[in-house]
């Protein structure tokens, strides 16, 4: 290895600290600005770092001391959003990773008629934008009165997702080893078995990536939800932005909800990156 | 590995084959029934309608031809939402791209702590989009946001200035926040990239005196070609919604042409003239994948 010289060292340093700022800075500036009073909102210069802390507005978003603000029961919204946000998100990625499981294991091992041209078919809508089919979605969803409940949303999303996974999925089975599978039927284990107790602990990491990649997409839509989860359903995507367009706008309660939507992906990104990235990459090769 | 699972199938044909056929076509039952009522009947569905006349507020559905694809082509809105979206796309995949390369080239030489740095790079592409443009509308508000704090920290004259007066800067504002939400993924497909260039071609290279920005040039972009072109088909999706809604609503400055269907759809409940655009929408879409798919493929050939 040839011996980096101090200055080259130093613009990769530079480099990856603006890298850093431009990643972080505006996280940042959500979490400080969540805990800085209302009242220091109106301080000029504005201030970077906080000069009091407060926690007035995460407390007036869960409804602790507060019931109302400017006539809105906002605690009960955001809790009620919090809960829908979480509800849909699981319910996708649960029957997406489910069903691509069990589909990407038949297209990679089981040999039936048309399979590559369902699996082609299926994998190709990666390339349609899926705000393509949101106009007869939404008279087929009017139709079965499925707008506004979480079986229409999470259907929609495990569409959405679904090849991805599959993808994902299939490359996933393709790389096991076939050898331990042949030698279980040998041994009479049954399809069903060898899926259930062999292949899918193995793919234990790739189920986890196409689980969390579903997860976050589900969690972060914004365009599906505000036309088929309006009110009932309504995930905090959904509510956040209303908190600036209604009649008020309350950036402390803006950003004190961004902090808490931001959360689990922020775990996710620290602790599961690993899976994250396997999925990214997978998912990019198409 | 195909042909051993082809050979692994071909010996269970004897046995069970009729079993595993069965069984396979039980598997992705629930993905052909879920793709096919959500996504290919809503297609066909779409191609159907949009030569119909249908609107809620209108009684019947006549068969109109293919007016609502003439209408298009003099309809102002439309065209304009084309062009911000073109707009859009090219900022986005240009700066993406060379800073995402950058921005990969720079990690690619982080020895300690790399994950972590991967991982601060990475959190803003996983937050939901429209909490990162709920972010910035606060970085761009006129008094107390951020941007105008800093820039009258340098001594300049921002402090009330309003981002969103001026079309170019509006549209600067929009694009900035999609390139913070998918700067990552080009540098994570990127870094990846890098990252399998085998060493000794490095070694090589540095053996007969090339310097950094040499190999960079001959060693580094040719081999990273292929994520870079896939990495653009992504960008070029069109995939501008949420920033624009959030930070500029309907505003016909900012509006990219999702916005415009959506409008068109869901407020003036002009369904099948909806229907019309996102036809068009889904073809160039796919036109645009087609293009950067051929030259994956092209450069993958000539590794």
């Amino acid at each position: 290895m040839q011996q980096q010289s101090l200055a080259f060292r130093i613009m990769i340093w530079l480099g990856v600290a603006v890298l850093l700022v431009w990643s972080l800075g505006p996280i940042y500036w959500t979490l400080a600005s969540a805990i800085t009073p209302t009242t220091d909102f109106s301080s000029r210069p504005i201030h970077f770092v906080p000069i009091h802390f407060t926690l007035d507005h995460f407390e007036r978003l869960l409804g602790i001391n507060v019931d109302r603000i400017g006539g809105v029961e906002v605690w009960a919204q955001f809790r009620a959003a919090l809960f829908n946000s979480i509800v849909a998100a699981l319910a996708s990625t649960v029957v997406c990773v489910a069903i691509a499981a069990l589909g990407g294991y038949a297209f990679t091992r089981l040999t039936f008629p048309g399979r590559r041209v369902i699996f082609i078919a299926v994998v190709a809508t990666l390339a349609i934008p899926g705000y393509a089919v949101l106009i007869p979605l939404y008279r087929l969803m009017t139709s079965l009165h499925m707008v506004d409940t979480f079986v229409g949303v999470t259907l929609i999303y495990v569409s959405a997702f679904l090849p991805l996974s599959l993808w994902l999925l299939k490359s996933v089975f393709e790389s096991l080893p076939i050898s331990i599978e042949e030698a279980a039927q040998l041994d009479g284990a049954s399809r069903l078995y060898i899926l259930f107790r062999i292949v899918l602990p193995l793919a234990a990491p790739g189920l986890t990536a196409a689980a969390i990649l579903t997860f976050l997409g589900a969690w972060g839509q914004y365009a599906v939800p505000l036309i088929f989860s309006p009110t009932q359903t309504k995930p905090l995507t959904v509510l956040i932005p209303e908190f600036a367009t209604k009649n008020f706008i309350d950036y402390g309660l803006i950003t004190a909800a961004g902090s808490i939507a931001i959360i689990i992906p922020a775990l996710v990104v620290i602790f599961l990156n690993r899976y994250l990235i396997s999925g990214l990459l997978a998912g990019s090769a198409k | 590995m195909t042909a051993v699972a082809a050979m692994a199938s071909e010996r269970k044909r004897g046995a069970g084959g009729n079993t595993d056929a069965f069984l396979g076509v039980l598997l992705i039952t629930p993905i052909v029934l879920v793709m096919a009522a959500l996504v290919f009947f809503p297609l066909i569905d779409t191609v159907w309608d949009s030569l119909h006349r249908i609107n809620p507020m209108q009684p019947g559905t006549p068969f109109i031809g293919l007016a609502n694809y003439a209408n298009m082509l003099t309809d102002g809105d439309v065209n304009a939402s084309w062009i911000n979206t073109l707009i859009y796309v090219v900022i986005a995949v240009t700066v993406e791209t060379v800073a995402g390369v950058t921005g990969a080239a720079l990690i690619n030489q982080v020895k300690i702590g790399r994950q972590w740095v991967l991982a601060a790079v990475i959190l803003p592409w996983a937050l939901p989009g429209v909490v990162n443009a709920t972010i910035w509308l606060w970085i761009y508000q006129p008094g107390a946001g951020l941007l105008n704090g800093i820039l009258t920290a340098f001594g300049l004259p921002f402090e009330n200035h309003v981002w969103f007066n001026d079309r170019t800067s509006a549209i600067i504002a929009v694009v900035t926040v999609h390139i913070w939400r998918m700067l990552p993924l080009t540098i994570v497909i990127v870094l990846a990239a890098m990252q399998s260039i085998p060493g000794e071609l490095y070694e090589a290279a540095r053996i007969d005196g090339a310097s950094r920005t040499s190999m960079f040039g001959s060693i580094t972009l040719p081999l990273i070609r292929s994520a870079i072109a896939m990495t653009n088909g992504t960008v070029a999706a069109f995939n501008f919604f949420d920033e624009a809604w959030v930070l500029a609503g309907p505003s016909l400055d900012t509006r990219p042409i999702l916005i415009q269907i959506y409008l068109e759809a869901f407020q003036n409940l002009h369904f099948s003239y909806g229907m019309a655009l996102s036809l068009v929408v889904t073809i160039v879409s796919l036109l645009v994948s087609l293009v950067y798919v051929v030259r994956v493929y092209r450069n993958t050939r000539l590794d």
